[in-house]
This record gives C-alpha cells, structure tokens and sequence, in this order.
C-alpha cells in the first residue's frame, strides 16, 4: 500500500493533502471501513450477564485473602483493656520472667524441623505425582507436603497453579523446561483439602482434566480438589 | 459518604478487597457494555462473547489484588477480555473452519434479493475478519470499527503506537482484496 495513503488512512494526513489517484483509492477504503462498522456491530450485553457473574463470584471465595491479612496487620488498631487486666498482665510476665528459664525461646512445636524433609505423597489428590523433594525446605513449626502439579499446556507461554493455598493468587509457577508442552512444578501445601486451578499466560483459568475430585462453582466452572494427607511423625 | 453510584473505580476495588462482594456488580455495569461490544466484534457470536465476559468478570474478580491501577480498572478488565478472546480464536483457528456467521437482517423494507444481497457482503466481511490473526483483527477492530486514536488502543494493550500501526497496516493489507467493489 502507499505510503500516504496508509498515512491517511492512520489519520495523519487529510484526504485534501493526497493526489487524485489516491483520493479516489482513500475514498474506496473509507467506503469499506464504513461497511465493516456496520457489519461488524458490537451490541449490548444480555440482561442476564450482570446476575451470571455475581452468581458465580458469590461462590468463588473472597479475593485476595492474603492481601487482606496483610493489610489488617499493617493498619494500627485500637486496643481497649482496663488497668486491672493490664496490671494482671503485667504481674503474669513479671513471674514468667522470674522462674528459672524463663524468657527463653522456647522450642518449635511441630512435626518438621528445619532441614528435614517433611514431605510426603499425597493420596487421592488431582495432581498426577506427589513427593518430597531432596532437602525439602520445610518450615519448623507447620507441616507441608510438597505436591507435584502437572498439567498438559501445548503453546502456553507460562502456566501457575492458584489454589486457596496461595490465596487465589497465581503465584506457583509450573515449568517446561523442554519445551514439549507438559508443565510442572512442585507446590508446598498444608495437609488438608484444597481447591486449585490452572492459569494459563497470566489469564486464563482452567480446570485440572485429571483431578479425581471437583466442586462446582456455579454456572459449569469447576475447582479441581486437591487432599493432602499429614506427613507422618 | 459516598452513595453506590458515586464510588470512584478505587473506591469500587478497595470495597470489594475488603469484602464487600456485591461491590464488584458496579464494576460488571460500567464495563458491561464496553466488554460485550468488544468481545462481540472479536468473536462474532453472541453466547460466545457472553460467555467470554463473563470468564473475564470472574477472573478478574479473583485477581483483583493484582490491579495495580485501580483507578483503571476498566482497562484492566478489558485487557483481560482483550486476552481472553484472542485465546478462543486462537483455539477456534485450531480446531474448525468457521461456517457462514448466522445474519440478522435489520427490516429496512427492502425486498428478499436486497436483504439476501446485504447478508451476503456481511457474511464476506467477517469472513474476511476471520482469516486474520487474533491480534490483527483486535487492532483492527479497535482502530477502524470503533474508532479509537493509536495511542488510546496502545495504553489500553500496552503495546507501542509503532507495533500497533504494524498490526493494522498488516491487516489493510489482508483485507486489500475486498476492495474492489466498493471502488
């Protein structure tokens, strides 16, 4: 095409400012985009789409949660307690700080300690392997498992898993390394059953194809349901 | 205080971050209209593009604490449409040639041949539509149907005015062979 007349057609260049040849093709083109705003019409939505989707939020949960449970710490709040709860308060941590040992951190509470490995297979669950990887980075006081998540994804240019173990927000990535379409990657999960999905190039939601379980969430979406087991003492 | 319908975007989003659940049905009426248009145009079918606005409303819902400009959460919310429909045309080049798109003729009191006439030129625009990439006929579709300036559709898409451009040079250039009528 002609250089002006792409510049005209761009807005650049007013269809005075062309030659005859060209102000005759300009007028061919403006005839055809004229057709195609006809043809191609945009609408208006169905009545009904406003109710669809707020349906289907209302079974979705709260977005967010961590970003919420974050922004709760950082607020200050107001605390409210009479002087006689404040100077019981006071005198308890005074004899606590009194006895022998007191003071000390005390030890972790938990299944897992710090290097070891606390991972284990989970059973039942959707993802297609699960297992504890070497040195598994477990923290001291909260049991995990590590889940294996796999998910066939030709032509994607990234894949996350998002579950109510990241809050919903697509932060495990999946990896394919070689390039031949099956993505995965290994996610620290609490015991327990959870919901997850898919998120393919940063937007798109799917549904796990090989979770055994699922729960609706309205409307013909679906959560995979993932059930991980306590590791064992 | 602010009654419902005064609420600015961040206002609307910090709500719902909040907890405020039905706060997003704001959201879903101011850019209701300005989604389903846009998918319609992509995608041609009308339960199609319901059915993609409604997967960016939700989406949208759930990655909500991702918007990082909430006072732009409308051009968020159309960038994840914008991704959603080239994803289904991508899928739908991939799996089936596109039958004839179903025409509603608009009753302007001309005769069967005329209205049978007038199909069959929208049948061949959006076929010719459909023989372009996804991301030509976006550009396309959003500068010359609806008529958005170059710079409008870049800070929406977060592309280059000059990648833009080249997306709709190249699809005036597919469309050249359905010039010659209207010469």
């Amino acid at each position: 095409m002609n250089d002006e007349l792409r510049r005209h057609l761009d807005g650049e260049i007013p269809r005075s400012g062309l030659d005859a040849e060209l102000r005759s093709e300009a007028e061919a083109w403006e005839r055809l985009l004229d057709r195609f705003r006809v043809e191609v019409s945009g609408g208006s939505p169905p009545p009904w789409l406003e109710q669809r989707v707020m349906a289907e939020i209302e079974a979705l949960p709260a977005p967010g949660r961590l970003h919420r449970a974050v922004a709760w710490l950082v607020r200050p709040h107001p605390v409210r307690i009479s002087p006689l709860t404040a100077g019981l308060a006071v005198a308890a941590l005074v004899v606590v700080l009194l006895l022998p040992g007191g003071g000390r951190t005390p030890a972790p509470i938990g299944s897992a300690a710090p290097g070891q490995d606390s991972g284990q297979a989970a059973r039942g669950g959707g993802p297609a392997a699960a297992s504890a990887p070497n040195g598994a980075r477990a923290t001291p006081t909260v049991p995990v498992v590590y889940v294996q998540f796999v998910l066939e994804a030709p032509g994607a240019r990234s894949v996350a898993v998002a579950g109510d173990f990241t809050g919903w927000d697509a932060s495990q990535p999946l990896e394919d390394p070689d390039g031949d379409g099956v993505w995965t990657g290994r996610v620290a999960v609490r015991p327990g059953v959870h919901s997850y999905m898919f998120v393919i190039d940063g937007s798109k939601w799917v549904t796990d194809p090989h979770a055994k379980r699922y729960t609706a969430d309205g409307f013909g979406n679906r959560n995979a349901v993932l059930a991980v087991a306590a590791p064992s003492a | 205080m602010h009654r419902p319908a005064e609420r600015t975007d961040a206002q609307v989003v910090r709500d719902v971050l909040e907890g405020d659940r039905d706060a997003y049905r704001l959201l879903v009426r101011r850019y209701g209209d300005l989604l389903y248009a846009h998918a319609l145009r992509m995608v041609g079918d009308a339960d199609d593009a319901a059915d993609l606005v409604q997967e960016a409303f939700v989406t949208g819902y759930m990655k909500l604490h991702t918007c990082r400009d909430r006072d732009r959460v409308g051009a968020w919310l159309f960038r994840i449409l914008a991704n959603r429909c080239k994803d289904f045309l991508r899928s739908r080049r991939r799996s089936w040639v596109p039958f004839d798109h179903a025409v509603a003729v608009p009753a302007t009191g001309d005769g069967p041949e005329e209205a049978a006439a007038r199909a069959e030129v929208g049948n061949r625009l959006r076929r010719a539509l459909d023989r372009l990439t996804p991301e030509q006929r976006e550009a396309f579709v959003l500068k010359h149907v609806d008529g958005r300036p170059y710079e409008e559709i870049a800070a929406v898409m977060d592309l280059s005015v000059a990648a833009l451009k080249m997306r709709v040079h190249r699809a005036r250039d597919a469309l050249q062979g359905l010039l010659e009528e209207y010469r």
